[in-house]
């Protein structure tokens, strides 16, 4: 979709996307020429359509707000790791900044059981860092 | 006034080159797949995911890589039968590994991540109006799972489609003409005449210069799966679905399919067994049924090449 500032024949340029409420997003445009601001407003079906692509809405510079999240979250088990430890529970095992930054390269709605699984693995070998050395075994392991 | 096409980019969103950056990222993981072949049907049933399983493990057994990835997201079947249910993915250097068989296929199944007492939903802003959106976020889903996932150098990626002939189809504009096309039927009139509208509908995408969008997908062939049942106590195939007769009783001719047969596979409830427990077709005693599986997977093989 793209705007037209009708009076400047000015193609209008996107300034701010508010995050989704009750399944509506306000996305901000502004004519460069003229400085008028319109605002559009999606209905819920709009939203999901956009969303369902896969894509991020907003400008390119602007921080990643509510999108590329877990897509279906009530059914993958989460495990991020940052819960505190309670008696019983398994002991929390941490991540190394590569290790984190390796994780990245799985989609999200991968993570929270690839998480589960690694630091599992993790802790059968006594070792309560997940590095890229743990990283590396895993993959050993998994792919058999 | 300047028109839609007057205007180059969108003012900032950048949609269109996000879905673009995302196809390049699916063509740069793809580049060392010899081969993409989809097995579809339009029918449900048929058994095309046991099918699949069995001639990825025939054409190991052959020596040549092979993945599968399970694009059945809502009856993901392959994560048990490969053995792979309680598996995990686990962050190459710039992609995911995959888990693979004890047979080495790597395989990608919703049924690795979702327990099967849960269906797949999905989070979403249109509550209640899943119709309006759901195949667009499938399509998304299957395209980050393509672009994300460490396929490396293989000789065959392996799609198992869910049923309908209209996903089919939109399996094959997603995936592109470098995707071929098993069909899989079983010999009913039933089966047959969907799988007859899947090959028809895969035929009628026409290639860019007659107007078409993307071009055609070649349809290598069709499989008759359950053609006749391998009883181990006889050591013999005997008839499993009765002749086809029309409305006078006469023995009635079945919906043409006017693409090769690869061949026909009797059904064998020890090749069920096998698949529930996740047993690799190595492990698969010498029967009829092996040897009509060797058969299709040579065929297919042939006509690859």
């Amino acid at each position: 979709m793209k705007f037209l500032c009708v009076p400047c024949d000015t193609p209008m340029k996107l300034q701010t996307v508010v995050p989704p409420d009750r399944g509506s997003l306000s996305v901000v445009y502004s004519c460069p020429a003229c400085g008028y601001e319109m605002a559009m407003l999606t209905n819920a079906y709009e939203t999901q359509v956009v969303q369902s692509l896969g894509v991020r809405i907003g400008p390119a510079d602007a921080p990643a707000k509510g999108d590329g999240k877990c897509p279906f979250p009530g059914m993958i088990p989460a495990g991020d790791g940052t819960a505190e430890h309670r008696v019983g529970e398994p002991v929390p095992v941490r991540w190394t900044v590569a290790a984190q930054a390796r994780l990245a390269n799985i989609p999200e709605f991968v993570r929270p059981m690839a998480k589960t699984g690694i630091e599992k693995f993790a802790r059968d070998r006594g070792a309560l860092e997940v590095d890229e050395t743990i990283l590396d075994a895993a993959k050993d392991f998994f792919g058999m | 006034m300047k028109g839609y096409h007057d205007i180059v980019g969108d003012g900032g969103s950048r949609i269109l080159e996000q879905v673009a950056e995302k196809q390049n990222r699916i063509a740069d993981g793809l580049a060392a797949v010899r081969h993409l072949v989809a097995v579809g049907s339009g029918k449900g049933g048929v058994g095309k995911s046991t099918l699949t399983l069995h001639l990825a493990g025939a054409l190991r057994e052959r020596g040549l890589r092979i993945a599968i990835l399970d694009a059945d997201f809502n009856g993901p079947s392959q994560a048990r039968m490969a053995g792979v249910q309680d598996a995990v993915f686990v962050p190459g250097q710039h992609r995911m590994a995959l888990p693979r068989t004890v047979n080495g296929i790597a395989v990608f199944s919703m049924g690795s991540l979702v327990p099967e007492s849960k269906a797949l939903d999905f989070d979403s802003a249109a509550h209640g109006d899943s119709h309006t959106w759901r195949a667009t976020k499938e399509f998304a889903l299957l395209g980050e799972i393509l672009a994300s996932s460490e396929w490396g150098e293989l000789d065959l990626l392996m799609f198992d489609l869910p049923p309908g002939a209209d996903r089919t189809v939109q399996y094959a504009d997603f995936l592109g003409p470098r995707t071929s096309f098993v069909l899989v039927t079983i010999p009913s009139e039933v089966s047959r005449g969907v799988v007859a509208r899947s090959a028809a509908a895969l035929l009628a995408r026409r290639s860019p210069g007659d107007g078409g969008a993307k071009g055609p997908n070649r349809i290598l062939g069709y499989v008759e799966n359950m053609s006749g049942y391998f009883c181990r106590d006889c050591n013999a195939v005997k008839p499993l679905f009765p002749p086809s007769r029309n409305r006078f009783n006469e023995a009635d001719s079945q919906p043409t399919l006017e693409i090769p047969c690869l061949g026909t596979v009797p059904f064998d409830p020890e090749l069920a067994r096998h698949c529930d427990r996740g047993m690799p077709f190595a492990a698969l005693p010498d029967t009829p049924v092996r040897r009509a599986l060797d058969h299709v997977t040579q065929n297919l093989l042939d006509s690859l090449s």
